[in-house]
């Protein structure tokens, strides 16, 4: 009987320092057989161990059309992040996973995609970006909206070049308020959406950044004419387990890590979500 | 309706079924409806036997020396524990009449602690116990209730390996209620004072000696073990075992409109104000979860001492405010409002849409251990006393 707690151990063979509180690790699982055998989609996300400190859920940031590796972009914020940031290359994590359900890669064959980004939000839209673009024939237009509160805070700067010349692609970046030397755009992303207006035909919303970001977000891009249906977004809340048992992650009935994180606005709507 | 038909007894719609050798007039006569057999005594049960009950120690004595026999010990204050059986001379504190056991049997399987594994040096060794024979021995009826859904839930996603290895050797005897506390409510939770299956054998007390009923191949293969000291029943002693069941179920006094509660839950007929003022109480002490025989959350958390340690799974609670605080200091159940339905939705109405079975069987422990009064029984006559939206 498999024992779904015990973490498999990966290298960290890279760290990237993104932002002034994120950074990007790079792991690779020791054991081959371990490796060949772990398959994940984008919006799926892993149980991160660092042994002393505990365990806590991360996403997949990068697309598995391009894994050698796996790669999580942690943000310093709590005992296991924090611990994460103090390791290096060489030094071993716990991992255990893919959880839950991912995007629904299917159902955007064949869509205009618009992709709307806050801060660290864009990692696991990163992931699928990234494999639209490996998979660029299923998928039409990719508009990227990604927008942070200072340009320091910008995730994944140094694919912004490749993504702006692939085609029918476009990006979008915003900061919060001006900045010198910025000449992308400024003012949260919901008011960038107004000014883009990315078309709604055939289109989905791919929505993933704060509470107050999808807060606001959700309204302008009803307004925009997307339906309840055509945006999803993937969640973020305390988890434990990531396999529906310890609880703490519910909405309704739901729970984050085995129903989503990957959830339609009208199922959230259903559930009376808050964000 | 003759005699030997199963009996069902129940306000609104059956709440136990017995085996009922009394006649509908003794039901009718109760005041409340009655609901006629499946089969008859001699096609459900045809394996009623006898243990006298001065053969109980020679029994668990016995049995114990193969396995661990858990049972309800009476300590020196008068708190019954369950137990497992150190030694022959701790029979003498069996108490198989308590009216509660103050915490639930739950924790044999699902411990309040347990370690997952441990690592040393980037190795990771886990700590999955063995699987070994026990008896849950003297069992209410409510509390198995209660392991039977804590096993559902442990295999509901995925296997447990820790829960399944703690539990899979499990015989389990129950004793039927027949001195229920006063805030029980099983007979309107249809999960006791006697269960009606789930069970491997089943006490029926009869004065000096007990009924014992059999429901698995796993109690028949037990019985046969000590086959010398169990004797045949006579219809005598089945007849009357049914009459010791029905006025069990007529010592719970408290009833609770559970049907209709449930329907309220489920249909969002529950209003908000119902929630604040039983947050405004509340002093989320968490006492309600911790006795709870259904109540699983959990937490993982590691301990590392120079480079070793280990990985703990223990007991979590979802009125605590910390529970769903993210690492940001974002809580999406930072008021007390919410954490409260949250306990309330969860057992009455979430586990009841996804599993038909609800996640309250009528122990009452709840009230019993709230400082404030608070309990499911208190909040279902609530609800079910307001006025519905239907």
């Amino acid at each position: 009987m498999k024992n779904i707690y015990l973490p498999h151990v990966v290298e960290i063979v890279d760290v990237q320092e993104e932002t002034p509180d994120v950074k990007t690790f790079k792991l690779k699982f020791r054991d081959n057989v371990v490796e060949e055998s772990f398959d994940y989609r984008p919006g799926q996300f892993v149980e991160l161990s660092v042994f002393g400190e505990g365990e806590a859920p991360f996403c997949f940031s990068n697309s598995p059309t391009r894994r050698n590796v796996i790669e999580c972009s942690v943000k310093r914020m709590g005992q296991v992040t924090e611990a994460l940031h103090e390791m290096d290359t060489g030094d071993t994590v716990g991992i255990r996973g893919p959880y839950g359900n991912g995007f629904p890669l299917e159902d955007l064959k064949g869509k205009n995609l618009l992709f709307v980004a806050g801060g660290i939000g864009l990692a696991p839209l990163r992931s699928l970006i990234n494999y639209c673009l490996d998979n660029r024939k299923d998928y039409k237009t990719l508009t990227i909206v990604n927008g942070a509160r200072t340009s320091k805070d910008l995730m994944y700067r140094n694919e912004y070049p490749v993504w702006e010349k692939a085609k029918d692609t476009s990006l979008h970046l915003t900061v919060d308020c001006q900045e010198e030397n910025w000449t992308c755009m400024v003012g949260v992303v919901p008011k960038v959406l107004e000014q883009i207006k990315p078309t709604c035909g055939n289109s989905v919303a791919i929505v993933c950044g704060p509470p107050i970001m999808i807060k606001f977000t959700m309204p302008t891009l009803l307004k925009l004419g997307f339906c309840e249906d055509a945006i999803i977004t993937t969640l973020e809340m305390k988890m434990k387990c990531g396999l529906g048992q310890c609880g703490r992650c519910n909405i309704g009935h739901l729970y984050v890590c085995k129903d989503g994180p990957v959830f339609s606005y009208s199922q959230l709507k259903d559930k009376n979500f808050q964000f | 309706m003759r005699e030997g038909c199963v009996v069902e007894v129940g306000f609104s719609e059956p709440v136990a079924r017995y085996l009922c050798p009394v006649t509908v007039a003794a039901v009718a006569d109760r005041g409340r409806q009655g609901w006629v057999h499946r089969s008859t005594i001699d096609d459900i049960n045809m394996n009623n036997r006898i243990l006298l009950k001065r053969n109980i120690n020679e029994l668990l004595a016995r049995s114990a020396e193969a396995r661990e026999v858990y049972l309800p010990l009476e300590g020196p204050g008068g708190d019954v524990q369950f137990l497992p059986l150190q030694e022959p001379k701790e029979l003498d504190n069996l108490n198989l009449n308590y009216d509660q056991l103050i915490i639930p049997p739950k924790n044999i399987g699902f411990p309040q602690l347990e370690s997952l594994f441990e690592f040393k040096d980037g190795e990771i060794n886990p700590t999955v116990p063995v699987p070994s024979r026990h008896i849950l021995f003297g069992l209410r009826a409510c509390d198995l209730k209660g392991i039977l859904f804590v096993d559902d839930f442990f295999r509901k996603n995925f296997e447990d390996i820790y829960y399944r290895h703690r539990t899979e050797g499990r015989l389990t005897v129950v004793v039927g209620c027949t001195s229920p506390s006063p805030n029980c409510f099983c007979t309107s939770t249809s999960t006791g004072p006697f269960i009606e299956d789930g069970f491997d054998l089943q006490l029926v007390d009869l004065g000096e000696r007990y009924l014992v009923e059999v429901g698995s191949e796993n109690g028949e293969r037990f019985i046969g073990e000590f086959e010398e000291l169990f004797l045949d029943a006579s219809k005598d002693e089945i007849h009357h075992s049914g009459e010791v069941k029905v006025t069990a179920a007529k010592a719970v006094t408290l009833k609770v409109d559970f049907k209709e509660a449930i329907r309220r839950l489920t249909e969002d007929d529950v209003p908000r104000e119902i929630y604040e003022e039983i947050a405004e109480r509340c002093i989320y002490c968490g006492g309600c979860l911790y006795v709870c025989p259904t109540c699983t959350c959990f937490n993982l958390f590691d301990d590392m001492k120079e480079g070793e340690g280990a990985r703990f799974r223990n007991w979590d609670g979802c009125v605590f405010e910390g529970y769903t605080r993210e690492a940001s200091g974002y809580n999406p159940r930072r008021d007390k409002c919410s954490r409260a339905a949250r306990r309330y939705e969860h057992k009455l109405k979430y586990d009841y849409q996804e599993t038909g079975i609800s996640g309250c069987v009528g122990c009452g422990r709840c009230l019993t251990s709230c400082p404030v009064n608070i309990g499911i029984s208190n909040f279902i006559e609530q609800l079910t006393g307001l006025d519905s939206k239907q």
